[in-house]
């Protein structure tokens, strides 16, 4: 006979409110095999822990019940607190009152009724629970970090500098991602390209830093701790040993008007090419799309200038496998681009916006490449029309954001101090112009922030209009905004020599696709998501693999930074440890009844399943059975439901476990 | 039920010439593969102890291929020899096997659920006019009037994917797809009618599980129906154990029968149980247009998962 204790909790009042708590624990306490029943206000306290420690060893119990809150909450906690009076923690199941009790119910004499039932349940389960051994598997110290923007760099180093070595993967031939990009970053104006390319230097030059950039990410297998990630090395067709980054085959290539996405058009670069000066690494990509020797055969210079002979046209994509132990995603961001609707998505355009039809209506971010000092107007602010000085600049905030008829309802969280410090740009550079700027609201919560935006407004008078613009469109040389004053409750109309749209911050094309092959879960957005908004920030539900920067969601640099941290933090957390310990909560195989029909194997969706043989003494193979690898199952029990002969269960929820549990309802 | 009996229509003599040519192929070819070495054994059809009757046979000696024959009595699905149910079958080696259309497809099946592999296995396709259903005299020719049930709604006249195929399809009469017309009397009434059917068909069941044994898919060592710790089905026949067997059977059969109707052949109470196959079976067309045994899949639908997977069942 079983010797079980039931501990039925008050959680205060919130099961006490609705539940007879005195009840259901007399009434447990009359079921066979139920040694002690009895009740306590707060079974999660310091007191009500030992209270269960002290009745283990009282009443010799060999299975406890506690009938509180769901076992995603405190499982582990009562767990604990069993392993430490001697008993196995997984002889220890919680009875879920509150949740699926107390709290949705009213009729205090049905939730009573409905909580024994509860209980008596996880009674008949705790009693066929098998004492069970946790599993550990060893842990590669070695982690991968996506995207080499300010998040990447930042993890990276973090992890780096702690001892462990980092594989750093960027989609683009340099990293550096959208940092590199901006011209002065609020709010203290100091120079991007400052900061960053420091830090750009420190990953080449790290010992503990392997980085592939001009690289994607083909697959990932395995789980925390043993990851087998293959990398997509795309071909550069430029060696990367033998290339010095001397630059003559950029200078020689006759192909020169190629426009350049880091400079988002504005200006133009050769087809072979690193994409900013500061590039790391300094070797150029060659961009076979646009590449006469590609395209036709003919040219070639490239390679006859290069003095190593470091050009290559005839290399290959490399895939290579590398194991990892911890993953942290940092892919960041892109704008949207409102002229037209992306396909197959929900999110509607903004073509009575003009943005690609109106050339001098700009994104925020090719107003960086204007303003920067190594853009391509070195740093004035020029239109792209004419080239001509703007002397009226129109600014729209929210184009994209906060916009629920159109698709996207959050804050880009960046563009109200972005656009403040392009008006302080605009006006430090243009000292006659003026800046107008359409908002809804000023959102600067964040350090210094507030000052920074009231600066823009008080002393440097940029003009701010409360309400949104309606239409936009070409007239002459200029463009006419038209839109809304709400604060005072008139129509606008600005006529403007530059338009610059704060568009909204999405997340890369392809996380979704990206994000199905790490198996992490991702918002409608496809933003990805962390395990918990507030308590688990960084991690994702996924073990192992750890969120930073904008593809979480839309950040500015300090929280990326800081978020890049926490998420090494968390990777080194975990490098701490020789070895993992994962709970036994598992499929086993019964191999005796196992037909081999491998359905189990097409079901699992941890790729736990393979195939084993059995042989005899002198080697022959007698039959061939599934095993399921525990350091791999994540305790699903697809497996169990699918397996026609039921030949593999899940410890902790057997059939047997299951089908008492049915009986005694 | 299974009744060919059911003299639906005048019998019209159906053209049994080819049965003579595909017997000879057999013969020839069985001899060949077993003379070679390519096969160490035969699974096919001999002379049975009475007149007009065969039964299934397994031929080592070349000089023994002789006595391979194919007619309407044909009725066995050999697949079943070649699972974990014929252990002794499947040690000999490579194993050559004949195959009508229909069994043609529980071959098919077995490749995708690991069972065999088409390399261990050498394919004596033939075409096929059809078998006798139960109640046919054996002295009997084939005709329009005691085909079975199934036949008459075949497209798998001729196989594919076989080593050879032997002999060539005559054309057939108009066959009164007397299945199909039971199929949708049965789908016109309100599931409470349906449900009674079902209940009064299922009653007469004695558990004797010969469906279970001559259908090439169950293969299970241990049924899960004869498990007692716990118990899922209760193992008497009575009313509610009969009719939890019958449910998982054609659960477990879903997305995999592929309707050689053997499991109702051999019942001795006549339950219609191929309905209730070629009912799961529609319903896989209807939800994911799929159907068991067209081709070796390594997955069917309902073991994986797709986004746009219809989910309109789901209420």
């Amino acid at each position: 006979m079983s010797r079980i204790g039931v501990f039925v909790c008050h959680c205060g009042e919130n099961i006490s409110r609705t539940v007879d708590v005195e009840r259901v624990a007399a009434e447990i306490g009359k079921l066979p095999g139920v040694a002690l029943a009895t009740d306590y206000k707060y079974m999660c306290s310091d007191p009500g822990q030992g209270l269960l420690k002290k009745a283990i060893a009282e009443h010799r119990l060999d299975g406890l019940v506690v009938a509180a809150c769901s076992p995603r909450m405190h499982e582990k906690t009562f767990r604990n607190a069993a392993k430490a009076a001697g008993l196995n923690p997984f002889l220890c199941e919680m009875a879920n009152i509150r949740e699926h009790c107390s709290w949705v119910h009213e009729d205090r004499e049905e939730a009573t009724a409905k909580a024994i039932d509860i209980v008596r349940l996880m009674v008949e389960r705790v009693k066929k629970d098998k004492a069970l051994q946790p599993i550990t598997v060893p842990i590669t110290k070695r982690a991968l970090v996506i995207g080499g923007g300010i998040a990447g760099i930042q993890a990276a180093l973090d992890i780096a500098d702690c001892g462990h070595q980092v594989l750093l993967v960027e989609r683009e031939p340099s990293i550096g991602g959208h940092m590199a990009q901006l011209s002065e970053t609020f709010p203290t104006l100091d120079c991007s390209q400052c900061i960053m390319t420091p830090k750009m230097v420190d990953v080449a030059n790290h010992p503990n830093i392997t980085l592939h950039t001009w690289s994607e990410i083909e697959n990932v297998d395995g789980y925390i701790g043993n990851f087998q990630v293959t990398i997509r090395k795309k071909a550069r067709s430029v060696d990367m040993d033998k290339c010095t980054g001397c630059g003559v085959c950029m200078a020689k290539c006759p192909q020169k008007k190629i426009k350049s996405t880091f400079d988002r058009g504005l200006g133009t670069r050769p087809a072979i090419y690193v994409p900013f000066p500061q590039a790391v690494p300094n070797t150029p990509v060659i961009d076979r799309e646009n590449c006469t020797y590609f395209k036709s055969g003919k040219c070639g210079v490239c390679a006859k200038v290069c003095g190593p002979g470091a050009v290559d046209y005839d290399q290959q994509d490399e895939l290579i496998t590398e194991p990892v132990g911890a993953i942290v995603v940092a892919t960041g961001f892109e704008l949207y681009t409102i002229n037209e609707k992306p396909k197959g998505s929900p999110i509607k355009g903004y073509g009575e916006f003009g943005h690609g039809t109106i050339p001098d209506v700009i994104d925020g971010m090719t107003f960086e490449r204007l303003a920067s000092a190594s853009g391509p107007t070195g740093g004035k602010i020029l239109r792209p029309s004419d080239g001509r000085e703007p002397k009226q600049v129109v600014f729209v905030q929210c184009v994209g954001s906060r916009a629920r008829e159109k698709g996207i309802s959050y804050c880009s969280k960046v563009c109200c101090m972005y656009t403040a410090k392009h008006t302080m740009l605009y006006k430090h550079k243009v000292h006659d112009g003026q800046a107008y700027v359409f908002f809804m609201d000023a959102r600067t919560p964040g350090k210094s922030y507030d000052e920074f935006w009231r600066r823009a407004v008080e002393e440097e008078e940029a003009v701010y209009i409360r309400g949104m613009v309606s239409r936009l469109y070409q007239k002459g040389d200029k463009i006419v905004v038209m839109g809304s004053d709400i604060s005072v409750g008139v129509q606008v109309e600005i006529e403007a020599d530059l338009v610059v749209l704060a568009t909204a911050v999405q997340p890369r094309q392809g996380a979704d696709a990206l994000a199905q092959k790490l198996g992490i879960s991702y918002d409608t957005y496809n933003f990805y998501s962390e395990a918990h908004a507030k308590l688990k920030p960084v991690e994702c539900a996924t073990a192992g693999i750890y969120l930073a920067g904008a593809c979480q969601g839309p950040k500015d640099i300090p929280d990326t930074v800081s978020q890049a941290s926490a998420a090494a933090a968390k990777v080194m957390t975990l490098f701490s440890r020789d070895q993992l310990e994962r709970e036994p909560i598992v499929a086993r195989v019964n191999e005796r009844n196992c037909v081999a029909c491998f359905y189990c194997k097409k079901v699992c969706p941890y790729g736990a399943v393979e195939e084993k043989e059995i042989r005899d003494r002198q080697g022959n193979l007698v039959r061939v059975v599934a095993y399921v690898n525990p350091g791999v199952c994540g305790g699903c029990g697809t497996c169990q439901a699918t397996c026609p002969s039921k030949s593999v269960e899940l410890e902790g929820y057997t059939d047997e476990q299951v089908m008492a549990m049915i009986e005694a309802l | 039920m299974n009744s060919t009996a059911q003299k639906l229509e005048t019998s019209t003599p159906i053209d049994t010439s080819c049965y003579a040519d595909v017997t000879d192929a057999i013969r020839k070819e069985a001899a060949r593969i077993l003379a070679d070495g390519t096969v160490t054994a035969v699974v096919g059809y001999k002379a049975g102890r009475r007149a007009g009757t065969t039964m299934p046979a397994i031929v080592t000696d070349p000089a023994e291929a002789g006595g391979l024959i194919f007619s309407p009595a044909c009725v066995n699905n050999l697949a079943l020899y070649l699972t974990k149910a014929k252990k002794d079958v499947v040690k000999k080696g490579r194993i050559a096997i004949v195959a009508k259309g229909c069994d043609m497809r529980a071959l098919a099946g077995l490749m995708g659920e690991s069972q065999i592999k088409r390399e261990e296995i050498f394919i004596i396709g033939v075409v096929c006019a059809g078998v006798k259903g139960s109640g046919a005299v054996n002295s009997e020719p084939l005709t329009t009037g005691n085909l079975a049930r199934k036949c008459r709604e075949c497209t798998v006249r001729t196989p594919e994917g076989a080593d050879l195929v032997a002999g060539t399809m005559p054309s057939l009469p108009e066959l009164t797809p007397v299945e199909a017309l039971e199929m949708a009397r049965l789908e016109a009434m309100t599931p409470a009618e349906r449900w009674a059917f079902w209940k009064e068909q299922f009653s007469r069941c004695v558990r004797c599980m010969a469906c279970r044994q001559v259908c090439p898919f169950c293969y299970c060592e241990q049924c899960l129906c004869d498990k007692n710790r716990p118990q899922a089905v209760e193992s008497t026949p009575r009313p509610a154990g009969n009719m939890a067997w019958h449910i998982v059977r054609a659960m477990h059969l879903a997305g995999r029968c592929a309707g050689c109707a053997e499991c109702e052949r051999v019942c001795p109470m006549e339950i219609p149980l191929n309905l209730l196959n070629r009912k799961m079976a529609l319903e896989m067309k209807e939800l994911y247009g799929f159907e068991a045994g067209l081709a070796p899949q390594e997955k069917g639908p309902l073991s994986s998962y797709k986004e746009d997977d219809d989910q309109s069942f789901i209420k």
